[in-house]
């Protein structure tokens, strides 16, 4: 990841977790053209040709979406963060969806589209998150807040509790997902990737009451595993 | 998901709309003399009273302010 400044400015409005903004930040020059001009027109029809392949029963093309979503979330979180101010945090739902316009488009979402790349976003933000939670356990030297800079990617800090809460509900849920895989992705899908129930509940192919009562389950289950280690 | 997990999230799920009291009456009948079962059930449903707004806020912490 190259010099984040380039990149198109990403920000989201409080209180609209599933809208995503472009917006023009003081100080900082209109970027519209800069976003029409850089490289994701390559990383759209990849990401299209994935779903694509994923819909023909290629089974790698599920995980070469992960990799292209990834990076595209990487990417978006760089930017938008880069623009903040320190203690402040990413928004996971609004970068989902944001990627989903940039690497997909809504021109024509068909539903199993829509449900694949929610699955690669889930995954992919939990990757990003629980890295950068590791890396600033192993860092971390006292203050609540504090700038990271790695790769490229400066990321403001949560709250150290939030970075332990977050590798024990890592840890917790690979043991989740042997037994209960289904609500073991419910919980990726809501927790990491920021989904509604009803979002979750389309993915899935359950109904939304069905996605309250796996919610409920999971995280009883996962609150039990966590404090009886 | 298998037979057995499949049991543990429909009893759990169901025991939350089983008035406390009755809870207990409730477990025995429906796990049907699986103490595995009916432990792990009961676990859950004590973690599920003190499970508050776990996990409710995204790992990322609040949204912009």
């Amino acid at each position: 990841m190259k010099q984040v400044e380039q990149l198109c400015d990403v920000m989201t409005e409080p209180g609209e977790p599933s809208f995503v903004n472009f917006e023009n930040i003081s100080g900082v020059p209109k970027v519209d053209d800069l976003c029409s001009a850089s490289p994701e027109a390559v990383t759209m029809s990849d990401a299209t040709v994935m779903l694509a392949a994923i819909k023909a029963g290629d089974s790698k093309a599920a995980e070469e979406l992960l990799v292209i979503v990834y990076d595209e979330l990487r990417r978006l979180a760089a930017s938008k963060l880069a623009r903040e101010a320190p203690g402040q945090t990413l928004q996971a739902t609004a970068l989902v969806h944001e990627a989903w316009l940039r690497l997909v488009g809504d021109k024509n979402p068909s539903f199993n589209d829509r449900e694949h790349f929610f699955r690669a976003s889930a995954e992919a933000m939990r990757r990003i998150l629980i890295d950068r939670a590791r890396r600033k356990h192993t860092r971390r030297h006292g203050g609540e807040y504090q700038r990271v800079d790695f790769a490229g990617f400066d990321l403001a800090a949560p709250a150290p509790m939030a970075d332990d809460q977050l590798l024990a509900v890592d840890e917790a849920l690979d043991k989740f997902a042997v037994e209960h895989p289904v609500q073991a992705e419910l919980v990726k899908l809501r927790y990491f990737a920021g989904l509604t129930n009803e979002e979750v509940s389309k993915v899935l192919g359950i109904s939304i009451s069905t996605a309250k009562n796996y919610w409920n389950f999971s995280r009883a289950w996962l609150l039990n595993e966590i404090e009886s280690e | 998901m298998n037979d057995e997990a499949r049991r543990e999230v429909a009893i759990f799920t169901q025991a939350l709309k089983v008035a406390i009291e009755e809870r207990a009456a409730f477990l025995d009948n429906a796990c049907g003399g699986d103490e595995n079962l009916r432990h792990k059930v009961e676990a859950l449903l004590k973690a599920h009273d003190r499970v508050g707004d776990f996990l409710e806020d995204p790992p990322g912490g609040p949204s912009i302010p």
